[in-house]
Formats: C-alpha cells, structure tokens, sequence
C-alpha cells in the first residue's frame, strides 16, 4: 500500500503543509497537486491523504478546479479507493472555513470511495500551525487505517 | 561562482510575487545564489504592510517564505533600495538575473478638479498607518466625522471595515493602535461607501460583505434604494444578496452608519467649510454631492514618479512583458508587471510563470553566466543591509512588545528597527561571509 499526498491550494500554504506532512511521515511515497492528478490513477491499494483549501465562500481551490471537472467528465468507478481529508481555511472570511475541502470529498463519496480517519481542520484565523496539525492528523489516519 | 545549474539571481522585492518567484528558482536550482532585496529592514511587502491587520490568517501565507530564508539558503537583504543605494545597473552587473518584484506603492489619484485636497487619503496610505508602515507619518491623517471612501474593491471594504470596528473587534490582530486613535481623533459616525460600478459588477469579494455584517453596532443604508438581486447565479448573485443581508438602520442600536451607494462617478472635490464637498455624477446625468470630513480613495495603485522604478525606463525595445521579459537578463513579475489587480494567490502564479521564462533562458546557454551575485556587491551596501536574522530579531521584539489583545506591537521608526538589527548582530558574532 502506498501513502499519496494530493493537495488543493490557492495560495501555496496546502502545498507547503503538504510537504511537511511528507517530511514528517516516512511512509508517505508522495506527494501531487490535485491538478496535476490523473483521476483514472486512484487505486483501491493505495491511501490518499488529500490537503485542500477554501476559496471565497467555501469553493474548492484553484489547482482542485481540474481535479473536480475531470471527475465530472470522467466520473471514475472509486469503490474500494479510501482517503482522508485535511481541510485548511481561514473563518474571517468565511465561518465554514473548510467548505472547500468538504466540496471535493462529497464529489468522491459519491463516486464510491471512502472516506476514512479523522476530518482534519486548520482554521488560518485560530492559533494552531497548520503543519503541526496536519502531522498529528497523518499520524492518526494511518494509525487508524493499520489498526 | 555560477553556471546554468546554478547561476546569481537577485530578486527586488520581497513581497508575495517576489518571494513566490525566488521559492520556484529554489526548486529547480537548489545551488544557485538567491538573493531577495527590500527598501524596507523588514520583509514580506503587502503581506506585512497591504493585508489588513484583523485579516492575520492572511499573513500566514509567510510561513512558507520563512522556509527559503531560514532552511533552503535563500539570502534576504533589508534596508537595501535599489535605485537609491545601489543602481539598478551595478545589480545586474553582479548577478546573472535581476526580477523586479517592486509591486506599486502610490494611490491612484480620483483624476478629477481638487483631487489633491489635503483631506482626500489614498486607501494604501490609511491600511499602510494601520499596518505600522515606517514611512507613513500619522499625524497627516484625520478622518473626522463623516468619511466617504470612493472605490468598490476589496481595499475599499478593508479601509471600510478597519474604520466601522470597535476596539475589542480588533483582537488577536497586530493593528496599530496608535494610528487608529490618530486617525479617528473623533469617532466615525457615518461613512458613505460609493463607486461607479454597478450593483451587480462591484468588484469586492462576496466574503468580505458577510465579514461586515458580523461586526456589532453597525447600521447599513441604502440611499439610492435597495439592491436589486442579479438573476444570474453564481458570485454577482451571492454579492448582491450578501449585501442586501447586511443589517439596516432601524434594526438596533448603530454606533456608526454605513451607505451604499452604486452608479456614481466622482466629478469635483471643493474645500467646504473645514471639510470638504465631493461631487458626483450618475450614469444618466444626476449629480450628487456628499459634504464630509474626509475622502478614503481605494480607486487602484499606481508608481510614483521619482520615488519608484520606472518599468517603462526599463523596459527594453525587445521587451516581452506578458513573460515578465524586459530585457536581457532582466525580468518583472506581481503588480509591478501586470499593473494593481490581483490577490496573493493571483500573484503566485503570475510569479511561477515569470521564473519559468527566467528558468527557460538561462538554462538555454546564451547568456554567458557566471556573476558573483552578493560577493560583487559595493561594501556599503553590504554593511548597511538586514539580512534574515536581523528580521527576525526585530520580529522578536514587536511580538514581545505586544499590548494586551494584540499579537504584536510593530515598529515604526526605521531607527528603532535598526538597533534591534545592530543589538542582535552583536550578540550573534559570526562569519560575516556566511
């Protein structure tokens, strides 16, 4: 089984967190921005942690924009494909801050996959780093994953 | 030394589209010689002196900067004005690409009669005083009574928002206390938010009215009449909506009012009485004048002859500007290229696409590479700069300072930043070409 990354991001702070989770995490192969992602490459093998960010009033981020059209266009069979979600946001702009990584999990639950472990959130606004929070939940997915 | 894998690049300006642009060259050159210059000691531009102070999740974006001045060997060099301490020449002389980064400091003018009255502020100058700026004096600024901020942007709603709040609004933010108390000598009682556009085409985010509605003792107005909801859907309908929730007159106690008003271009600005009287004119010929105390523009930024690089004196015959290309190993990148429109993550990527053209001619081999970067650098420049440390040694010393309910208490006085710098460095004896 292989651990991916996939993240959503507007401004780079997903991508950064991402990277540092990766650190953090050696069982965590790698790590892909959702635009680059070929949707037909998710495997039922393989756990995908997926870090994504809130635009504006709870849309899904810039590089997840592709991501989401191509499931539209391709609307690929995930049964049996399992992930777990971190969302990041910030609650000045917007009290449901991770509405956005709420968007993109909804679209593969209704493909099929499953979502598994903790939702995991970092409100930019709150006083918690997004990193550390992020690690500690990586931690706790694959320990729940493995259990 | 340098070569293609590993060439000398200075990058002026260490705002968001100058940092993005040094973390990509990072990545695919992991040995070259990144050099991130600022007039100011500190760094980080709009983030630190643009975004509103009460918007800190926005200044998080930092985090991921810190990384390439504290871990990947990216130099950062403060108090360093290209164009005044160094010409723009002896820089690129020294390194084998130089990316202007500068941004656009002035605010644009109304461009109409009286436009200079002394009561008329620019919106970067008011979110610069509220940001602790050390270059902006706040004795200058004083709002008065009744305010009227010209502009429909997301600037516009910030300078809005920071005037209507209420101290205990400003929690948990690095707000400048003193500028506020300055500024609002009196309090605010009404202010009159008003611009050309339509209802429908404003340009200000749908996030940002929602986030007024939630600041207590705030009335809203409608002076020309309620909005009217687009039928479209989409943001344009979510704006106008959010905007038509905002809570009215009538529905509490307001300690301040605050009136939309949509479809009017400034025309006059006339002394009047101690304050002043800003004329406007609608689409279809009706006038409007609104006496006040003080006028807010939030109408754009713009360069300030004299005081900012030029982009057109650098701008070559063969420039390229849509990639960023002025001239032979020269480049530009964020507003300074693509003029003031644009959020961080606008200017992100307009930065990784600039040191793509950056990253595709240099690796080519035409140029001959091989500068020396900071070394070449006139030693004056180099006593005098601020490098990282320093930064983060002021950045100690504002977070120590800070007040009861705020984050910090940043500096104003270049000199003071200075001695925090100065005191630091004598404590952190080390290797000076390190």
């Amino acid at each position: 089984m292989s651990t991916v990354i996939l993240f959503g991001t507007e401004s780079g702070n997903s991508e950064f967190v991402a990277g540092n989770v990766a650190d953090g995490l050696p069982a965590v192969s790698r790590v892909e921005d959702l635009a680059q992602f070929p949707v037909a490459d998710f495997s039922p093998d393989d756990l995908y942690l997926i870090i994504c960010s809130t635009y504006g009033t709870g849309d899904p981020p810039a590089s997840a924009r592709p991501f989401m059209a191509a499931l539209d266009r391709e609307k690929p069979n995930m049964t049996g494909v399992r992930f777990a979600v971190f969302g990041l946001g910030d609650s000045s702009y917007f009290e449901s801050y991770s509405r956005g990584s709420e968007v993109v999990a909804e679209k593969l639950a209704t493909l099929g996959a499953t979502r598994v472990g903790e939702y995991g959130r970092h409100d930019a606004s709150g006083l918690d780093d997004a990193s550390d929070l992020a690690v500690t939940w990586a931690e706790n997915v694959l320990q729940s994953v493995e259990a | 030394m340098s070569d293609a894998a590993s060439p000398s690049v200075a990058v002026v300006g260490s705002g968001p589209s100058g940092c993005y642009l040094a973390q990509v060259l990072r990545k695919t050159w992991p040995k070259a010689a990144i050099c991130v210059i600022d007039r100011l000691p500190v760094p980080y531009g709009l983030i630190r002196y643009g975004v509103a102070p009460d918007h800190q999740g926005t200044k998080t974006v930092t985090r991921q900067f810190d990384r390439l001045f504290e871990r990947e060997g990216v130099r950062f060099l403060g108090n360093v004005e290209v164009g005044k301490d160094l010409p723009l020449q002896a820089l690129r002389d020294a390194f084998d690409a130089v990316v202007l980064a500068t941004g656009l400091h002035g605010d644009r003018r109304l461009g109409v009669p009286g436009d200079d009255h002394p009561a008329v502020y620019g919106a970067g100058r008011v979110t610069r005083l509220a940001n602790t700026h050390p270059d902006e004096a706040h004795d200058d600024v004083r709002l008065g009574r009744r305010v009227v901020v010209v502009g429909h942007g997301n600037v516009a709603i910030d300078v809005l928002r920071l005037i209507v709040k209420s101290d205990v609004d400003f929690l948990n933010s690095d707000v400048d206390d003193d500028a506020l108390a300055a500024m609002m000598a009196e309090p605010v009682e009404r202010i009159d938010i008003i611009g050309r556009s339509p209802v429908e085409a404003a340009k200000f985010d749908t996030a940002m009215v929602r986030e007024l509605g939630r600041i207590e003792g705030v009335a809203f107005e409608w002076p020309d009449g309620p909005p009217a909801i687009p039928v479209d859907d989409g943001e344009n309908r979510a704006r106008v909506e959010a905007l038509a929730s905002l809570p009215t007159v009538g529905s509490g106690s307001a300690r301040v009012t605050v009136a939309f008003r949509f479809g009017w271009s400034p025309a006059r600005v006339e002394d009047c009485q101690g304050g002043l009287r800003v004329a406007f004119s609608g689409k279809d010929g009706e006038t409007l004048q609104l006496d006040v105390d003080s006028a807010v523009t939030a109408v754009g930024f713009t360069e300030r002859a004299g005081l900012d690089i030029a982009r057109s004196e650098v701008e070559a015959p063969g420039a390229d500007l849509p990639t960023g290309r002025l001239d032979a190993r020269l480049y530009c990148t964020g507003w300074f290229r693509r003029g003031p429109r644009g959020t961080i993550p606008e200017n992100r990527a307009d930065a990784r696409m600039v040191a793509e053209a950056v990253v595709t001619d240099l690796g080519r081999g035409e140029a001959s590479l091989g500068r020396p970067g900071v070394e070449a650098l006139p030693p004056d420049v180099l006593a005098k700069a601020v490098d990282f440390r320093g930064w983060k040694a002021i950045e100690a010393a504002e977070v120590g300072a800070a007040r009861a309910g705020r984050l910090r208490r940043k500096i104003k006085e270049r000199a003071h930043l200075l001695d925090i710098v100065r005191a630091g460095a004598t404590n952190n004896r080390e290797d000076p070409s390190s």
